[in-house]
């Protein structure tokens, strides 16, 4: 009965500042971390070292952990630097498109004419982009325009294993000055001949 | 498994009894709204505050000048308070408060206090209600000498706890992509800029990484051996795990909130879609199959959304999506590449990076309404907002080479905070 009563006014109270301005209260969800107000109520006025510090311990270790792990890989050398230079030229897009432009086709069906004749190789198609875009959006890009240059070559007979791709987006430019030109020079799609071709 | 359920648990129990005490401290307050703890001095969540005047007295001991000047930085970013220069102070740090030697100065708030040094470091605060002429919280803090910035910190938390009621974001850390003599890595360094520490992961393309709620990972893309995966760097398990790969360039968004899941983007069937992968379950989910281009998979906060780029319409726009594929719209109108989207913490907001001649950085709330330029000179592409939405970080070339800035969220106060001799760029403020 005294339990029902308490509840009640309780209640009563709940009921009466309902209405309170909720100005002067800080919100439940962004109460202190637990953790701080305990300690500073179990250990009055004390505060040792914080949580985050042991942390910051923890990630100067683990850099050095991962270093070891981390075993440099150089993707440069699984390529052979071309000597069909005249032949694997690079073709280019206009900004933000990846289709085909008809200057690119001559290139296109001579990169062709040379896989049909030694089917022992491969390529790898680079797509690359200016750096005006944002990053993903760029690799994005840069990944059709690889696959639009791959579907070509594929159309005209080229067997698709024979095509790798990678979109390398803004991070590989050729060119780096800020001017139309070079933008120009670094929407391409490249081609390298893969060294593991064949064997 | 089991502690992570476990500790899911504790935290729903914590949550529960923090309502309570808050449901306590409601009351309290409305009966006695001078009670010192639940008193906010600023409300910040008003759209007309006015700037708190505060006195930071330059604490006595050897480091005192130091912990003083971290405080007073802390507190100056935030653009809430004014900070009352110490050349008008009538009092010096030997004497005792008194409130009538700060009222003529128009100050609201001292903070006093000492800086002893023995093999560790002990601070002594105390925060004073001018007006009232008493005491808002007195602390000792401890710490080794080497963790000087994070105490200093962690008293601005305190004091911006005291005064707004909100918690400060004082203590939160920002991850970004670096490259150094050619090699691209991953670092982590303070919201202010210091402390940079160099990761363990590099690779020949690492994309900007993002936090798991927790703080405890990293998720991010890299380009290893001309294939594109995506990555976990876990801080406590103190390894990196290879969660994602596929022919095509497979590009991660974000963590949902159980940390369970991620969506990324991959082009594994052809063009650039979103997916969903489920690590738990081992499961990939598919959201959208388009002959579009859709990339950049942003995360809501509540996790029900998923906003993304997408060339649908014949342009790189943001779109919104439901989180089981339903519901597709178009979130933005104005000009021909919006990119980069990312949600604030209340999912109030979307941060994105347009192409005005240069790029960007705007903010557009989800429905498409009040969109708004932030940046104008450079080009101003990765934001990320701090954990309370308060403030943004971005990356911008506007001072020559690529370094990262903050900003408050409505785009005042823009200011560098990594050296010029790193190019740096992605960053990611830590959720917490």
């Amino acid at each position: 009965m005294k339990k029902l009563f308490m509840l009640t006014v309780l209640f009563g109270f709940v009921v009466i500042f309902m209405g309170c301005p909720p100005k002067k209260v800080a919100k439940p969800e962004i109460e202190q971390p637990p953790t701080t107000s305990q300690e500073a109520v179990q250990k009055t006025t004390e505060v040792g070292p914080e949580e985050k510090i042991t942390e910051q311990e923890l990630t100067k270790i683990e850099s050095a952990e991962i270093t070891k792990e981390e075993s440099p890989k150089s993707s440069e050398k699984a390529r052979e630097e071309i000597t069909e230079k005249d032949i694997l030229k690079d073709i280019y897009f206009d900004f933000d498109m990846y289709n085909i432009q008809p200057d690119a086709k001559t290139t296109l069906e001579t990169i062709t004419a040379w896989l049909l004749k030694d089917p022992s190789k491969k390529i790898l198609i680079e797509g690359h982009c200016d750096e005006r875009g944002t990053n993903e959006y760029n690799l994005a890009l840069g990944d059709r325009r690889a696959k639009a240059a791959r579907d070509y070559l594929i159309a005209l007979g080229i067997a698709p294993k024979r095509i790798e791709m990678v979109s390398y987006g803004e991070e590989k430019p050729l060119c780096a000055d800020q001017s139309e030109e070079c933008w120009a020079k670094n929407r391409r799609a490249h081609f390298v001949i893969l060294q593991e071709a064949g064997k | 498994m089991n502690t992570e359920y476990r500790s899911q648990n504790t935290e729903v129990r914590i949550n529960k009894i923090l309502l309570f005490l808050s449901c306590i401290l409601y009351l309290v307050s409305c009966i006695l709204p001078t009670v010192s703890e639940a008193k906010v001095y600023i409300d910040i969540t008003s759209p007309a505050f006015k700037k708190f005047p505060i006195a930071i007295q330059e604490l006595s001991g050897i480091s005192g000048k130091e912990v003083s000047d971290i405080i007073k930085g802390d507190l100056e970013f935030t653009g809430i308070f004014e900070y009352i220069d110490s050349g008008a102070y009538i009092e010096d740090h030997s004497q005792p408060f008194n409130p009538q030697s700060w009222k003529p100065l128009g100050v609201e708030a001292v903070l006093k206090g000492s800086v002893k040094e023995d093999q560790d470091l002990s601070v002594t605060i105390f925060l004073y209600d001018v007006l009232e002429g008493k005491e808002i919280f007195k602390k000792v803090y401890r710490t080794n000498k080497e963790f000087i910035r994070s105490l200093s910190h962690a008293i601005s938390n305190d004091i911006y706890y005291a005064l707004t009621g909100e918690k400060g974001v004082f203590r939160t850390r920002i991850a970004f992509v670096a490259k150094n003599e050619g090699k691209m890595g991953l670092y982590i360094m303070d919201w202010d800029g210091n402390r940079i520490i160099k990761l363990g992961p590099t690779g020949n393309i690492i994309l900007p990484p993002r936090w798991s709620r927790d703080g405890t990972k990293l998720i991010y893309s890299a380009e290893r051996n001309r294939q594109w995966g995506i990555y976990i760097l876990d801080f406590v398990q103190l390894n990196e795990k290879k969660v994602f790969f596929s022919n095509g360039t497979n590009i991660v968004g974000d963590f949902f909130p159980s940390g369970n899941e991620f969506s990324f983007s991959s082009s594994k069937d052809g063009t650039p879609d979103i997916y969903i992968k489920d690590t738990k379950e081992d499961k990939i989910i598919k959201l959208t199959s388009s002959y579009s281009t859709d990339v950049s998979p942003a995360v809501s906060p509540d996790g029900k959304y998923i906003a993304f780029v997408s060339d649908r319409g014949g342009s790189p726009q943001i779109y919104i999506i439901n989180k089981d594929g339903s519901d597709i719209r178009r979130l933005t109108f104005e000009g021909s590449y919006n990119t980069s989207p990312i949600w604030s913490p209340k999912g109030d907001r979307i941060a994105f990076v347009g192409r005005v001649g240069t790029n960007q950085i705007f903010i557009i709330r989800p429905d498409g309404t009040e969109l708004l330029q932030l940046t104008t000179s450079g080009n101003n592409e990765d934001p990320s907002f701090s954990p309370d939405g308060r403030y943004i970080t971005l990356s911008s070339d506007r001072d020559g080479s690529k370094g990262i800035y903050i900003m408050r969220a409505n785009g005042e106060y823009q200011k560098r905070i990594t050296p010029k001799n790193i190019r740096a760029y992605g960053p990611r403020w830590s959720l917490d």
